[in-house]
């Protein structure tokens, strides 16, 4: 009895047990509205995305046709599509090494400066400010053969005149050029905050044991300690530059040469209202993406020493 | 909410109300395309509210080309959401017509010309035009915007070359000739231009061919025509524009920025940039302009380009306003006001008379070019099953080999008619 009465101003456990939920459930129950928003944002459409590339869809189409794998047939077999793979993979492979080494060793070099570091961040960093739609009608008077600056000093000694944004082979580079030039002082931002990071007495303990000259201390010290920055920047720049769209729409108009795989979709869907084919063409984009982040991230991971 | 601001809205609320018009006030929704054309829409549309105060229009926000705007109506179909009145690109508008005259979206406009009596249509409008917007014998459109390819020259580069500005050469022989003769790579000038290996949209290749007589398509518009002669000799012409004229393949914006500085002899392109350029040479040299060559004079036309405005409306009353609205805007007082600020065709052919335009053509006679060759205005083909853009991204590919002489022209026109076909069969 006095059992009883002394639990009486508490609820029975069995009846407290009903309210009280499992961590797991309750962890369950947290993620429930980030999950619906995923979901909602994310995963719908991309099943959306996934079904429309298996038909036929065009935009003011009354009907719809399945066609199963017929589209990714026809991508992987049409050669402005195979192109515009190349040159992306082309437009990357210029970008991305570039973009990190040069970032880098801006980086390095403005991270030494004492007075002078204020300039020369905003220095670098002002293309990326700049809109590269804006910019691009620049590019396109730099780079005239017979009336740019660039065309005029290329003369003066003694070069031949190219016209960067004409011929077919010389359009990837110049536009990776140009897309280098509007990323570089935003890695450079990244970098520095990585330098930022590293302890000081590293450096000290680089020079106890040694390791004297800036070189010595970049590889033994600066080099190992950005590797997480590094993969960062490495993957944030692959992806941007998969994504390589505004440059080519604005100056080259996808000419003969310029194919790119975002300005592919583009005129797919955009352009040709063929809705179904350009899905398959974004699905295509999409695995590349990911098998491409998922290589690096791995890869690097294992040399990274957080 | 402030007393104030509650009071003024009460007293604009009063105020509307007592106002008769709003009774009978229709808006009309008007979508047209290129951004950079609001310098005319708007004050043309702002002249006929004055005279129609009634009728209030709206426009909505521009479709950056005539591509988008295209692409925008026929999504807009489906979800009935058209514009009450659309400015469609004459190389589109059989595309247009088709899919909206099945689903009954679009307002055939004979009925409302007939109505105006019968002189009307003969003393207004061109039937070179008229015959651009009519299918099926009825008229869907009327002709707002018109333009055919022109040359444009530096009359100081051709005199010094040798040549008579006031005797501009009529043919594409004579044209190459000169320009030959103007190309001095020493001292960065460049004879010509003509920049059709990268210009938007067929134009300029459809006009090389149907000059000498050629077509882009058979009758029936079920073939590409120009696998003969007419297209073999285009190209031909292409490529001897860079082996003998001194053209440089650069992109069209820039030949213009050339031009402007005195830098190319001569080029080839749209009276609706006559405006642009004048302003861009200023005084530094003569700027004249020429009409386009025709190597066959009795069956050679030229494209016509720009667009004709259509009826989507399908209420009775939005329908009244929205004719009285085309009526304007394909009028002389509208036209002259467009024409002075583009260098566009007048489409209305009271607009060319001395009460409009005919002071402005004796003050600069290069804006009157293209009216010396609006007889031979001819349409400006469009590939049946809608894949007009992606077959002349295709062509205009191939044409650019066979300019850099990657290609023989016989090859490229061989590679040229077979893209057609297969992109025609809507592959």
């Amino acid at each position: 009895m006095t059992i009883a009465s002394a639990s009486a101003p508490f609820p029975p456990a069995a009846k407290r047990q009903g309210f009280r939920l499992s961590g797991e459930a309750l962890g369950t129950l947290f993620a429930v509205p980030a999950l619906l928003l995923i979901t909602a944002l994310i995963l719908a459409p991309l099943v959306c995305l996934l079904a429309l590339s298996l038909t036929d869809y065009e935009i003011g189409a009354v009907s719809i046709r399945w066609l199963g794998l017929g589209n990714f047939e026809k991508a992987l077999s049409d050669p402005v599509f195979r192109r515009s793979i190349g040159n992306t993979l082309l437009y990357v492979a210029l970008v991305l090494p570039g973009g990190v080494f040069l970032g880098l060793l801006v980086a390095v070099l403005v991270h030494g400066r004492k007075r002078s570091r204020g300039f020369y961040e905003v220095a670098y960093f002002l293309p990326v400010t700049s809109t590269l739609i804006a910019m691009a009608a620049v590019w396109q008077f730099l780079l005239h053969p017979k009336l740019g600056p660039i065309n005029s000093a290329l003369k003066s000694l003694g070069f031949a005149e190219r016209a960067f944004i004409s011929e077919p082979e010389l359009l990837i580079p110049t536009l990776a050029a140009i897309g280098l030039w509007n990323l570089i002082g935003f890695n450079m931002v990244l970098f520095l905050a990585g330098l930022a990071a590293i302890p000081r007495d590293l450096y000290d303990a680089a020079e106890i044991d040694g390791a004297g000259g800036p070189v010595n201390r970049f590889l033994t010290v600066t080099w190992p300690q950005l590797a997480p920055t590094t993969m960062f920047v490495a993957v944030t720049t692959s992806i941007t530059s998969f994504k390589v769209f505004d440059t080519v729409a604005v100056l080259t108009r996808g000419r003969d040469g310029s194919e790119v795989l975002l300005y592919a979709i583009y005129l797919e869907g955009f352009q040709y209202f063929k809705m179904g084919y350009s899905a398959a063409l974004t699905v295509i984009f999409l695995v590349f993406m990911l098998v491409f982040s998922v290589f690096q991230a791995f890869q690097l991971d294992r040399r990274v020493h957080y | 909410m402030s007393l104030l601001k509650k009071a003024l809205i009460a007293a604009a609320l009063a105020a509307s109300s007592a106002l008769p018009a709003t009774a009978q006030q229709v808006t009309l929704d008007v979508l047209y395309c290129f951004p950079s054309f609001a310098r005319f829409h708007e004050p043309v549309a702002a002249a006929f509210v004055k005279k129609h105060p009634n009728i209030k229009i709206q426009f909505r926000a521009p479709a950056p080309t005539y591509d988008d705007g295209h692409q925008t109506m026929l999504r807009s179909a489906l979800t009935r959401q058209l514009p009450d009145v659309f400015y469609s690109g004459f190389h589109l508008l059989p595309e247009l017509v088709r899919t909206l005259d099945k689903r009954s979206q679009i307002v055939p406009l004979d009925a409302m010309l007939a109505a105006e009596g019968a002189e009307f249509r003969k003393a207004n409008y061109p039937q070179s035009l008229m015959s651009l917007a009519t299918f099926d014998k009825k008229t869907f459109g009327i002709a707002f915007n018109a333009s055919n390819p022109i040359v444009y020259f530096n009359a100081d580069l051709v005199r010094k070359a040798g040549g008579d500005p006031a005797n501009f050469p009529k043919t594409f022989d004579g044209i190459i000739k000169l320009a030959q003769k103007i190309n001095d790579p020493a001292n960065g000038i460049n004879g010509m231009a003509y920049d059709v290996h990268g210009w938007p949209d067929s134009w300029l290749f459809e006009a090389a061919i149907s000059q000498s007589g050629g077509r882009l398509l058979t009758v029936d518009g079920n073939d590409v025509a120009f696998d003969g002669p007419s297209g073999l000799n285009a190209l031909k012409t292409f490529r001897r524009f860079v082996t003998e004229g001194g053209m440089q393949l650069i992109d069209w914006e820039q030949s213009r920025q050339q031009f402007g500085a005195g830098k190319i002899g001569i080029i080839f392109t749209t009276p609706a940039h006559l405006t642009q350029v004048t302003g861009l040479v200023g005084n530094k040299f003569d700027f004249k302009t020429s009409t386009f060559p025709l190597d066959d004079t009795t069956n050679g036309v030229i494209p016509t380009g720009g667009n004709a405005v259509v009826m989507l409306t399908q209420d009775a009353a939005k329908q009244k306003a929205a004719w009285e609205f085309i009526k304007y805007v394909t009028g002389p007082e509208a036209q002259k006001v467009v024409v002075e600020m583009t260098g566009y065709l007048p489409t209305n052919l009271k607009a060319s008379g001395p009460d409009f335009l005919g002071p402005f053509y004796e003050k600069n006679p290069n804006y009157k070019t293209p009216i010396l060759q609006i007889n031979r205005a001819g349409p400006w083909g469009a590939y049946p099953g809608g894949n007009t853009v992606r077959i002349w991204r295709a062509q205009r590919d191939i044409i650019g080999q066979v300019m850099r002489g990657e290609k023989t022209p016989e090859q490229g026109l061989a590679e040229i008619v077979k893209t057609t076909r297969d992109m025609m069969k809507g592959s």
